[in-house]
Parts: C-alpha cells; sequence; structure tokens
C-alpha cells in the first residue's frame, strides 16, 4: 500500500481561446504547466492559490474533463490518459468529483431520488428497487432525510445541496474524491458541518481526497499535504502544518500572511502585500512570480526556478531557497 | 440604551425595522436594531445570508425597494437629519454626499460602455457642481489616492481592462468623491482573492485615518472583522445578538451563537482538531419560531428561551458589551420563569 494511489507527472494543460474585437486573434492560456504531484491512499491533498492559478484546471483534467496537452496521470497503476472509452468508464467509477456549486450539476426536472440512482442503472450495477433502496441510504449518510429522493433540487438550502452534490459522488464508492472549493459557497456554520461530515465519509470509506480551495485555514483543518500554486504552476509542496509554520516559498508567505485570522490581537501588516496576479496568457519571464516578490534577483527574472525536492515530502521552485542552509529569504 | 457621553455620534440608528411582504403577510427581515456610529470608527456588521445586515445598510440609504418593502425606524440620525424622514430629494443629496455605500460585485456597479475616468468624473459633477475640467483633475487626483497604478493613462479605459481589485479600488474612489462621512462597506472584500483583499483593507484603514471618516463594515468573514473593526455587531435573524469592541468581543464571545461561530472556524494560523458545528440552519424569515430566534441551535436552551424574546442588554449597567441572550445575558433566570410562569 505503499505505492501512491494517484501519481501526476508534469502535467500541461493550455487553452486556446479567441480574443479582441473586432479582430479576434488566438491566444495560449497557460492554464497548468508541468504539475507534478502523488496522492496517498487515504490522503487528504489540498491544492491551493488564487483564482486563475490553474488549480480547478488540475482537478478537471485529472478527470478528463478536459483533455491535458502532455503528462502522465497514473492512477493505482493504471495509465489514465491512455485509457479508451470503455476504460475510461471504469475508472471514472472510482473517481470522482464534488463541485463549488452543486445547483448547476443537479438537473432540476428529475426528482433527486432519480438523479442519484442514475448512475447505479447507467453502470448496470444494479436493478431499480435496489438502486432506489442504495438512494435512501445514501441520503441518510450525507444527513437528509431518507425520503428526501422525492424532492426537487431547488426544494433544497445551499448546505443540503452540498451534501446532496456529496451523495451523488459516493453513490458509485468512489476512492478519489475531487473536491472543488466544495465549501466556498456556504456560510460559516453551514461550512464546518460539510467540513465534518467529508472528513467522517473520509473515515468510513478509506477516501482519499484532492481537496481545492483559497481557503488556507479550510485546507490546514482537512488536508494533510497542500501544494500552493501560482499561474499554473506548483511553487511549494510540503506536509501540513510545517508548511504554514516554515514556508519556503515567498508567494505560500504572501498567502499565508494575507489570510484573515478571527484574532484581532494578532493584526498585521497588510501593506506588505504588492501588486496583483498576472495573466497566464502572458506570464512574467522567469519565476512568474519575481513581479511581487520583494527579494527578486536578475536570476529570477530570467529563468523559472527549477523544482528541488527538500526532503522526502518538500519542495519548492524558489532560486532563493539555499539547499544548504534549508534557508529561504525572511521577509 | 443609554451611552457614555462620548463624542456625538455621526450616526444613529434607532429601532430599525425592515420588513417584506411575502403573500400578503408583512414579515420583519431587520427587528427593531439601534446602534451608533461613533466619528473615525468602524463598526462590522457581522453574520450569515439573510441575517439582515445588507438589509440595514440599504435602510439606512433609503434603498429597500418599496413595492414589497418597508422601512420604519424611531429615527436614522445623520448631521441633526432624520434620514427615515427625508424627501427623496433630500435622500439623493445625503446619498453621496453625506454616507456613501460600496458593493460587493463592482462590476455590476460600473457602467461597462462609459470610461472609468468618466464615471468617476460625474459623481463629482453631478454631487459637487464642479467644472468638468476641474473634476476630472480632482477624480483623476482620487485614483491614485486609491493607488490605481499610473492612473493618468488608465483614465480612459472602460471597467472590463480592470481586474477584479482595480474595479473595487475605483469604487471606492467614486465613494470617496464627496469625502462622506460615512461609508457604508457591504462585503468589499469577498469576491477578492485573498492578497487582494489584504489590499483592499489596508487601502479602507489607511483612507479612515486619512480623512476622519466612519466605515459600517457588512461582512461575513469574522477574520476580514478581526482585522478591520473598532465595533462589531454580530447579527442572527433580523437581531442584533451581540455587540462590542472587537478586542472584547474575540477575547469573550458571550452569546451563544458568536461563541459557536468562531469555533466553527477552520483557522490557518493554528491547528483545529475538532471543529464545531452549529446544528440546523437560519430559519426562513416567514417561519420565525417564538421566543429567541437561536434557540432551537442553541446548546444553552431553556424554556425561557423558546417562550419569550430576550431583550439586548448591556451586560453590566456600565459595560459597552451587550447581549441577547436570557441565559448569558446576567438575567435572574429563576424570576424570570416564575414570571413567564404567572
Amino acid at each position: 500500500m505503499s505505492d501512491p494511489l494517484l501519481r501526476v507527472r508534469d502535467l500541461r494543460t493550455h487553452f486556446r481561446v479567441k480574443r479582441g474585437f473586432p479582430n479576434p486573434e488566438t491566444v495560449t492560456v497557460r492554464a497548468l504547466d508541468e504539475i507534478s504531484f502523488e496522492v496517498k491512499r487515504g490522503e487528504a491533498f489540498g491544492l491551493v492559490g488564487e483564482s486563475g492559478c490553474g488549480k480547478s484546471t488540475a482537478g478537471r483534467s485529472i478527470l478528463r474533463l478536459v483533455e491535458p496537452d502532455s503528462g502522465s496521470i497514473e492512477f493505482d497503476g493504471e495509465d489514465v490518459l491512455r485509457a479508451d472509452k470503455a476504460r475510461m468508464r471504469a475508472l471514472r467509477r472510482r473517481l470522482q468529483i464534488i463541485f463549488q456549486d452543486p445547483y448547476s450539476s443537479l438537473n432540476p426536472r428529475m426528482r433527486i431520488g432519480t438523479a442519484l440512482a442514475e448512475p447505479l442503472l447507467v453502470h448496470g450495477i444494479m436493478g431499480k428497487a435496489e438502486a432506489a433502496e442504495r438512494v435512501r441510504d445514501l441520503l441518510v449518510e450525507v444527513g437528509l432525510p431518507r425520503d428526501a429522493g422525492i424532492r426537487f433540487p431547488h426544494e433544497f438550502s445551499g448546505g443540503q445541496r452540498q451534501r446532496l452534490g456529496i451523495a451523488r459522488a459516493l453513490t458509485l464508492n468512489p476512492e478519489l474524491i475531487i473536491a472543488d472549493e466544495p465549501v466556498s459557497a456556504l456560510d460559516v456554520s453551514i461550512q464546518s458541518q460539510i467540513l465534518m461530515l467529508l472528513r467522517n465519509l473520509q473515515e468510513t470509506h478509506d477516501l482519499s481526497f484532492i481537496f481545492i480551495s483559497h481557503d488556507l485555514g479550510v485546507v490546514r483543518y482537512f488536508c494533510q499535504v497542500m501544494a500552493v500554486m501560482y499561474l499554473g504552476r506548483i511553487v511549494e509542496k510540503g506536509p501540513i502544518p510545517r508548511i504554514f509554520d516554515e514556508p519556503l516559498h515567498p508567494y505560500t508567505v504572501m498567502l499565508r500572511d494575507a489570510s484573515p485570522v478571527p484574532d484581532p490581537t494578532a493584526r498585521k501588516a497588510f501593506e506588505r502585500i504588492e501588486g496583483e496576479v498576472p495573466s497566464a496568457i502572458n506570464p512574467p519571464s522567469g519565476c512568474h512570480f519575481h513581479p511581487r516578490c520583494k527579494h527578486a534577483t536578475e536570476l529570477c527574472r530570467k529563468v523559472y526556478p527549477k523544482w528541488m525536492e527538500v526532503d522526502a515530502q518538500r519542495g519548492v521552485a524558489c532560486h532563493l531557497y539555499d539547499p544548504a542552509s534549508g534557508m529561504s529569504p525572511k521577509p | 440604551m443609554t451611552a457614555p457621553a462620548t463624542p456625538a455620534p455621526v450616526l444613529d440608528v434607532w429601532n430599525l425595522t425592515t420588513s417584506f411582504r411575502i403573500e400578503g403577510t408583512w414579515y420583519p427581515a431587520v427587528r427593531g436594531i439601534s446602534f451608533a456610529l461613533a466619528p473615525n470608527e468602524t463598526l462590522a456588521l457581522v453574520g450569515e445570508s439573510g441575517c439582515g445586515k445588507s438589509m440595514t445598510a440599504l435602510s439606512i440609504l433609503g434603498l429597500v425597494p418599496t413595492a414589497n418593502g418597508r422601512v420604519e425606524a424611531d429615527g436614522i440620525m445623520f448631521e441633526g437629519r432624520d434620514l427615515a424622514r427625508l424627501s427623496d430629494e433630500e435622500m439623493r443629496e445625503v446619498r453621496g454626499n453625506g454616507i456613501s455605500m460600496i458593493f460587493q460585485e463592482p462590476m455590476t456597479s460600473l457602467n461597462p460602455v462609459l470610461t472609468i475616468g468618466f464615471q468617476v468624473t460625474e459623481a463629482l459633477i453631478y454631487h459637487q457642481n464642479l467644472s468638468r475640467a476641474e473634476a476630472e483633475r480632482e477624480a483623476l487626483a482620487l485614483l491614485d489616492l486609491v493607488k490605481i497604478p499610473s492612473a493618468k493613462s488608465r483614465f480612459r479605459e472602460y471597467p472590463h481592462q480592470f481586474s477584479g481589485g482595480m474595479r473595487q479600488r475605483v469604487m471606492i474612489a467614486m465613494a470617496l468623491a464627496c469625502r462622506p462621512k460615512v461609508i457604508l462597506a457591504d462585503e468589499p472584500t469577498t469576491a477578492l482573492d485573498v492578497t487582494i483583499q489584504a489590499q483592499i483593507l489596508a487601502l479602507l484603514n489607511e483612507l479612515k485615518a486619512e480623512t476622519g471618516m466612519s466605515m459600517i463594515f457588512i461582512t461575513h468573514n469574522l477574520g476580514v472583522v478581526a482585522a478591520l473593526a473598532d465595533r462589531v455587531a454580530v447579527m442572527y435573524a433580523g437581531d442584533i445578538v451581540e455587540i462590542a469592541s472587537v478586542g472584547e468581543l474575540f477575547a469573550r464571545p458571550t452569546h451563544p451563537y458568536t461563541e459557536a461561530l468562531l469555533r466553527s472556524i477552520p483557522r490557518s494560523d493554528r491547528d483545529t482538531a475538532e471543529l464545531h458545528t452549529i446544528p440546523g440552519a437560519v430559519p426562513p424569515i416567514h417561519r420565525m419560531p417564538k421566543g429567541c430566534r437561536f434557540a432551537a441551535r442553541c446548546p444553552l436552551a431553556q424554556d425561557i428561551c423558546r417562550a419569550m424574546d430576550p431583550p439586548l442588554e448591556p451586560l453590566d449597567p456600565e459595560s459597552p458589551h451587550a447581549v441577547r441572550c436570557w441565559v448569558r445575558g446576567g438575567h435572574d433566570l429563576a424570576a424570570l420563569t416564575e414570571d413567564a410562569n404567572v
């Protein structure tokens, strides 16, 4: 069981989009640029970063909801990118996704019970009566009434809809769930309910997670390992809480310091946070982060830093990290 | 509530109730709330969706739709006038000039077919009777003030050419254009990334210090509250359930809802072994229970909580820390229960 459940190597997804009016030109959005990571069995792996950093594209590329350009994805020893339609279908039973807004992924005219039973019937796993019983069990498992299946999506509140999204992902007994900002649209009191539910399910079903979020607090609570993304690349990776206590990349430091904490005695000087995230269409030369980094050198402006393994669990892509001393620039 | 004799408040809201009509019946979304805003103070209104925090701001500015909405108050006092009793025309004068508002989504408040410069200038021409040339000079100074890089060259650009953070800076510039005494900021950083949020919060703090204005900051994020508020009012189901200075509220959260909310937040600065959860959900506006509206979700609820609505009262007569709770508010429960039974 020491082999990772999921191994992603040099995954690259670029989008070609037309921009401009009246003479549109085709530009390339470098949404995902050669990212690599592994998810162990039973582990919750956090992908964090700001909008446009490629974290959602990473989740979708793994499921091939968007087709990656290059790289490899290995799930339990099987090459996902080479899988044909039939194999992919089998793989999708084991790999599921939860979206931020479950309402948009539910058919408004279909009763919940029918919608949840559909995958069981499509995959030919069980008959109608059996599927209906399984749906009732699922609803109870995610904290909804046993008979909620006769209702329509609009009859549920935001928190209940996310429970439905989770039930839908669980229907086929997956091994890995990609959760894309599953609690971002929810109020604090509902958010904690959903996080507790996900954690309980992780234990009872022995699930692994790729947990995509912009909220460092949520990731710190839910995940054991985290990777920080910036403009399509992973800039730092490491175990929680070490990556919070001793971040190595200046961007991880910035993200951590910008995250507000509910403690007025710990007010921070926000003034040190500079600049905005540039566009992935035309990323800055060298290290993409250099225009916002106060430690940037000539080298940072010219050459993208190589990925350095710090130890078995940690890695960073920063010219200023010194492997001999294990030191990063201090803020 | 009698406040200690400190500087006269810039804005004083007495017993504000905002109701909405659903199928012929009026239901209050904000229930008789009162608060005062001191000069140069930031008061945070915090609570979850539907608690009435945005409605409070819209009510102050007279922006509640009158078709199905109704605002009643004993007084919304601002510069010696009661805003609840002003004509539409007088209210237009107050909006922008005296009190201005910043919304969550700047793109919906900016006109996509007009340049940024034009839109900032327009407010100045309209409210301050400046000539176009004067107004443009002033507008440019404002865009510099909110730290829009190379403001001069971006003056003729359109909203879609600005990033989310820059658009919010433009909205802040427009809100500041007429040097208002009070800014109502309704979730101004909720749609922004954390590093941009941090920049906007820093900017608002800086502007507040420079201009001496006061601010009502509406948010659901207790981290943001901790970062910039002077005083905090926690709202639940249309009530202020607790109000205190920011230090006091976070150090001694007293209402069971405030306490539970603080313990439900997974924090980025420390490990959270067990996350607290609040069972259930906020009841819908047309199905509010009798008594304390939080009772059904409250671990401390007693019989009296389900029977009678608690008042918002100071913890002790001298204290600026007030709580709306029978159990935690320092009431004599035995005596009250007896009264209720009589």
